[in-house]
């Protein structure tokens, strides 16, 4: 019997690296997985034809845009029933260059602040009501290792991996009157193919990792399905790093 | 089949309150559990609890603050089952404390809470060592308190010794890394205890304070502790995680 047996999961981001990892480890416990991404280009579409064969759904959705985000909560019900769990995966990161602080341009900081901060508080909003209804909810927002650094480059990233933060604390304050639960998962380096696009993962130096090797997907996905799973019920408002003790919290 | 299964659960002040929980889920979980505990009567009666759901467990009376009884604890361990797998350092000075103001705490008392809370977390870590080191893995869950996190009043050398046990996750997160051992930190909240209630009159606690809207129970903190004993936690360590339903953010 899976710990997810019988729970509905949106995962935005769900195409790719992370968010694509942990729409197959939910749907492995038993979850029906909504995985949302951006476009469903060749591999997320790929990715939408696997979790369909294990009882998944994928759609297109911009988290940037409100009534993406409440199409999004939509359909997932119409198709499911309900909403138990939501994974704010969505980022601006492929791709985003490991630029010094000014020489990032406006769009790109609006960007990052975009996907990264509003986009995870409007698909809370979105998921909010039928979270409410159910009396109970999971929100598991994905921070960053960079937030507690001290990172060089990525300033948009990384305020808005930090907004994540504030976010998931806002609304375990808000939202605990609901039964729901809302924590934050900050993975260290993890080798992705959007990770690849910031820096060399074989030049890492995993001296600085007391586990002493870069973390892979598979490596965050227990966090995930802990948050997402009753063994969490009491716990909300809290930040959990993944990254092999580099960085304490 | 168990999250635990095959594995050996050392648990220390197992003979009642959170560290007894522990170890009533760990073997539902099917780890082995060794319920250590300086009160022999209580640990004895854990491991019945265990036994007559169908688990394995042994009750090995145990003072964490003597080095000669964390070394005889490992040494039992490995004899009895072979392994040490995961380490909970639950034992600690909490029972019958008063809340008392910083300057009204006595200096036996400050040194028993710092023997207890954290030399004695230090002293098991030290015992279970060589054998985790050996086996490549382990998984070390140490205890703190929500009072380190909060303006608490009272209770500053209780608050100062749950802090060291941060202190001392994190360097042996960093110094135990290379032998696949993790440790990580639970921090639970006000907890509705036997010994919480010498203290407190839990009907009184204010859980508007709680966003999660109600007293924190021992069941509330299993979860936690099994999702840092499994594997599920294997790239996880020097992290503490707070479990007060919301009360406090970290």
């Amino acid at each position: 019997m899976g710990r997810l047996d019988g729970k509905v999961a949106i995962v935005t981001g769900g195409g790719k690296g992370l968010g694509r990892a942990f729409c197959f480890g939910l749907a492995k416990e038993g979850a029906k997985v909504v995985m949302a991404v951006h476009r469903l280009d060749e591999e997320a579409t790929k990715a939408a034809k696997e979790i369909e064969t294990k009882g998944g759904y994928a759609l297109e959705v911009d988290v940037t845009k409100e009534e993406d985000t409440q199409r999004m909560a939509e359909e997932t019900v119409k198709k499911f029933g309900r909403i138990d769990i939501l994974v704010n995966n969505a980022a601006y990161y492929y791709g985003v260059g490991r630029k010094l602080f000014y020489e990032v341009s406006s769009e790109e900081w609006d960007r990052a602040l975009a996907v990264g901060a509003k986009g995870a508080w409007l698909c809370a909003k979105a998921v909010f009501p039928q979270m409410k209804k159910q009396g109970k909810g999971k929100i598991i927002n994905l921070s960053s290792e960079t937030v507690f650094s001290p990172t060089k480059g990525m300033i948009h990233y990384v305020t808005s991996k930090a907004a994540v933060i504030g976010i998931t604390r806002v609304l375990a304050g808000e939202l605990g009157q609901y039964g729901i639960c809302v924590n934050a998962v900050a993975p260290g380096f993890t080798d992705t193919a959007a990770s690849r696009t910031i820096g060399s993962i074989e030049k890492f130096d995993v001296s600085s990792i007391p586990l002493g090797r870069v973390g892979v997907p598979e490596d965050v996905i227990g966090s995930v399905i802990f948050f997402a799973s009753d063994d969490s019920d009491f716990v909300s408002g809290q930040t959990l790093l993944v990254d092999g003790a580099r960085r304490v919290h | 089949m168990g999250r635990l299964k095959n594995k050996v659960a050392i648990v220390t002040g197992g003979g009642r309150g959170l560290g007894k929980t522990y170890c009533l889920r760990m073997a539902e979980e099917e780890a082995k559990i060794v319920v250590a505990d300086i009160l022999d009567r209580e640990a004895e009666e854990t491991v019945s609890e265990i036994k007559a759901k169908g688990g394995n467990a042994i009750a090995i009376k145990a003072d964490v603050t003597s080095e000669a009884d964390t070394q005889r604890m490992a040494e039992e361990t490995v004899k009895k089952f072979g392994r040490i797998d995961i380490l909970v350092n639950s034992a600690g000075y909490y029972y019958g404390m008063v809340r008392k103001p910083f300057n009204e705490v006595s200096s036996e008392e400050w040194d028993k809470a710092m023997l207890v809370n954290a030399k004695g977390t230090w002293l098991c870590c030290k015992a279970v060592f060589p054998q985790m080191k050996k086996q490549g893995k382990g998984k070390i869950i140490n205890v703190s308190s929500e009072a380190v996190f909060a303006p608490t009043k009272g209770f500053i050398h209780y608050t100062a010794s749950k802090a060291a046990v941060i202190g001392i996750t994190r360097v042996l997160a960093g110094e135990l890394g290379q032998y696949g051992i993790c440790v990580n930190v639970i921090v639970p909240g006000v907890v509705d205890t036997a010994a919480t209630r010498t203290y407190i009159n839990i009907e009184k606690f204010d859980i508007g304070s709680v966003p999660l809207g109600r007293v924190e129970l021992p069941e509330d903190v299993v979860g936690s502790v099994v999702f840092f004993a499994s594997d599920d936690s294997d790239f996880v360590s020097g992290q503490s995680l707070l479990i007060d339903g919301a009360r406090r953010v970290h």
